[in-house]
């Protein structure tokens, strides 16, 4: 789970190491992932997402699709 | 179990204030436990998906979102400096914290360097990119790489 600069440099850098294209997120789509997953970690409450929760929190953030679920079979 | 939990938020609030890896130790004496004790309780956390363990059974190379050995995604907040496992555990770190911060990372394509300042309510405008090589149904076939 990488930074990248722009799109058109994940896409030199898959080309360049022959790794698939995959759905792209924004800064502001991974800090809500990062308070979901982690701002109780802390705590004696914590808990994180469950698999069968997880596909409608990425959709929820604008990160549809089979790629993001955890039980998907789509990628073997 | 009960202690376990006791031990998995000793790992977390240790990391919190050092930036470190305890030792079996540290978390022992935080517990008021004893090493053999804390290292069992590892190996139920490390099953339960909670801790990544290194090969010895007592050396915590992961408690996301903090990493137990260096990285590229640095993360600075209140004089601590911290190391993330990834791009979205380093933000990780400063939700998990609940403190304003700045993430150093770079771009993996141009290697140009990323110091991202990030407030307690996220980081302000940006144009860079998170990318994500590995699905989900596959992040724990090997989650260090992933």
């Amino acid at each position: 789970m990488l930074f990248f600069r722009s799109e058109e440099l994940v896409r030199k850098w898959c080309e360049t190491h022959g790794h698939p294209m995959r759905p792209l997120a924004g800064m502001d789509q991974l800090w809500a992932l990062a308070t979901t997953w982690y701002s109780t970690r802390l705590q004696e409450n914590s808990r994180r997402p469950q698999p069968d929760e997880m596909r409608e929190i990425f959709a929820g953030f604008g990160l549809d699709g089979d790629f993001w679920d955890p039980r998907s079979d789509s990628f073997g | 179990m009960e202690s376990d939990l006791q031990v998995k938020l000793a790992v977390y609030r240790h990391f919190a204030e050092t930036g470190q890896a305890p030792a079996p130790e540290d978390i022992a004496e935080r517990v008021g436990s004893d090493e053999r004790s804390v290292v069992d309780a590892y190996g139920r956390l490390s099953a339960l998906r909670m801790l990544v363990l290194e090969e010895d059974g007592s050396s915590i190379r992961m408690a996301s979102p903090f990493s137990g050995v260096p990285t590229q995604h640095v993360v600075e907040s209140d004089g601590v400096r911290y190391f993330a496992n990834c791009a979205w555990d380093a933000l990780g770190v400063l939700a998990a914290l609940r403190r304003p911060g700045t993430v150093h990372s770079r771009c993996e394509g141009s290697g140009e360097p990323l110091n991202l300042e990030v407030g307690v309510d996220g980081p302000g405008p940006s144009e860079w990119l998170f990318y994500c090589l590995v699905p989900a149904a596959r992040w724990w076939d090997d989650i260090v790489f992933t």
